[in-house]
């Protein structure tokens, strides 16, 4: 984990509610795996205050470039959105834990609902490119939107699903039931056991976590949480667990064995 | 010129007037790879009580104008768990190692006490008694100045080292002098103010507060005057050191507390913005008293034109 200056690369609208911007990220700061996230100082003055956390979207070595997704929500997005390529973002990471990596033999199904794409993208990626050496099957992408307008304009990968809520674009259907349509074998046969992963929201990952438990599948799920600093040191950022204790998103997480997590409590 | 930039709290001298505010750093180790821990001028621990806390039901934090709502609870694995996997680490530290004291009962911290008396490797002692999140004690004790001054004394009577009892003081109350009297009164070497102030956020499309305890303490810039103007009342009625604190991000802000009568200031919330809080304090404190011929920390506060 280190602080830098990194230089926008690009900053660029996806649909109507998400954008990206494209970093360039310094060889010495350490790499991003896919569930790992940054924190971005948005503004020279007091409001907004904090650092903002991005799950990392994409990360390339060779070319030394890193990227995040992000809605705008309030001040500190819209800032961000008005962020020039040729300027410099103030950027603390990679922080957190990533996803590990699929059991050998089963098919990675990644969910992400949502603003919850950014980690998942990246990890389909990632889970593709090593799919043979790890000795896993080729991963599937499910990714659920309300309606069209929200599809990001981006190439997504091999084995990706579109669902959208109201049918506009894609599957007609919740992010979850693409996921159980993919793990049943769907069309990307042949049958493997499934090993899901998943951001998204807290109704989704939880719907996740009964279907995960109804096969018997592991499931890793990236948690999202409001944060001060994202170094594991103020406690803020606390998720509780079904046990009953906390655990920090930023340090323990943000990715958690999703059984283990009280998703109602999100 | 060179100003000397060491200050003194009771008998232990701090290299520097810029530490780090308890719950803001955990303890330490957190920060390790973004900044020089060694050159703080003291590091306040994560509040340790006698039990494990597991802390407040969560969202524990919002964003508010210029600040920040947190209601954190006091989570901290408890004194056994902080002595046995947290001090270690903490000793090897160069900088002072001032442990943050709370608890629900006047017991609870009596305990604390005694137990790190036997530990090396810790300056000093910063009792809360002005935590707002929590049910018992905290702020409980430290909105009474009776309760306040007999702590303080039990926890004076109890000491068997030259460290430094360090009060921290709340804002909530209705004259913080009295309570940093009663402090002084009970033996403490130094206060501490402020710690945060009572806030709400209340989210009004779903109609709940944005914090699930409720309440939460306010920190960040937005309570720096609150806390210097507490530093300037509480620097007039005590003769102990007074340190600063409350929405520190530059040098300037701590020259504020300093000109106001702090002989040191802590670092809190501006770490979440930038690790290099502290550094950049420090090193702007330093070009100032050039600037302004202060050769020492300590002068500072007699700098105030009024």
């Amino acid at each position: 984990m280190r602080r830098f200056d990194a230089p926008i690369l690009e900053n660029r609208e996806l649909s109507r509610d998400y954008r990206r911007i494209e970093v360039e990220w310094p060889p010495d700061s350490g790499v991003p795996r896919p569930g790992a996230f940054l924190t971005v100082g948005v503004s020279g003055t007091t409001d907004p205050l904090l650092r903002r956390p991005f799950a990392v979207s994409g990360f390339d070595p060779r070319l030394g470039r890193a990227s995040f997704i992000f809605q705008i929500r309030g001040p500190a997005t819209r800032l961000l959105a008005e962020r020039r390529p040729g300027t410099s973002l103030d950027v603390l990471g990679p922080l957190g834990k990533g996803f590990p990596d699929p059991p050998r033999g089963s098919r990675p199904i990644l969910t992400g609902g949502g603003i919850g794409l950014g980690p998942m993208l990246f990890a389909a990626r990632d889970f593709r490119n090593r799919a043979a050496s790890g000795g896993w099957e080729a991963p599937v992408l499910v990714l659920g939107f309300r309606t069209a307008a929200q599809v990001p304009d981006l190439d997504f990968p091999e084995g990706t699903m579109i669902c959208t809520d109201d049918g506009s674009t894609g599957m007609k259907g919740t992010a979850v039931e693409a996921a159980d349509w993919a793990a049943a074998g769907g069309r990307y046969g042949p049958e493997a056991p499934p090993s899901y992963y998943a951001c998204g929201p807290a109704p989704m990952m939880a719907a996740l976590d009964r279907l995960a438990a109804s096969r018997n599948a592991p499931y890793w799920a990236a948690v999202e949480q409001w944060m001060a600093c994202g170094v594991g040191a103020c406690m803020g950022c606390a998720v509780r667990l079904k046990d009953g204790s906390f655990a920090r998103a930023c340090a323990d997480g943000p990715v958690f064995d999703g059984s283990r997590v009280d998703w109602g409590s999100m | 010129m060179n100003p000397d930039l060491s200050v003194r709290i009771g008998d232990l001298v701090l290299p520097n007037p810029v530490g780090v505010a308890s719950g803001t750093f955990g303890y330490g180790s957190e920060y390790e790879s973004l900044m020089d821990l060694d050159s703080l001028g003291a590091l306040y621990t994560k509040a340790v009580t006698p039990e494990p806390r597991p802390g407040n039901e969560v969202p524990r934090i919002v964003e508010t104008p210029s600040g920040m709502l947190n209601s954190i609870g006091l989570a901290n694995p408890g004194l056994d768990a902080f002595v046995r996997d947290k001090l270690p680490e903490l000793r090897s530290r160069r900088c002072p190692v001032i442990v943050n004291v709370a608890g629900a009962s006047e017991g609870d911290y009596l305990r604390v006490l005694e137990r790190l008396e036997d530990e090396v490797g810790i300056a000093g002692y910063e009792i809360n008694v002005s935590c707002p999140n929590v049910s018992h004690g905290g702020l409980a004790f430290g909105t009474d100045t009776a309760l306040v001054e007999r702590l303080t004394a039990r926890l004076r009577g109890t000491l068997r080292s030259e460290r430094p009892l360090i009060v921290k003081l709340s804002p909530n109350v209705t004259d913080i002098a009295e309570v940093a009297r009663a402090a002084q009164a009970g033996g403490a070497d130094a206060v501490s103010c402020v710690n945060t102030l009572v806030g709400m956020v209340i989210d009004v499309d779903r109609r709940r507060p944005r914090l699930a305890r409720g309440t939460g303490g306010l920190s960040g810039p937005a309570i720096r005057p609150v806390g210097v103007a507490c530093v300037f009342r509480v620097s007039r009625a005590v003769t102990i050191p007074v340190i600063g604190i409350g929405g520190i991000l530059e040098a300037r802000d701590a020259l504020e507390y300093l000109l106001a009568g702090a002989s040191a200031v802590q670092v809190g919330t501006g770490l979440f913005r930038s690790p290099d809080t502290p550094a950049r304090v420090l090193s702007g404190i330093r070009d100032w008293m050039v600037r302004h011929q202060a050769s020492r920390v300590a002068d500072i506060p007699g700098m105030l034109e009024t």
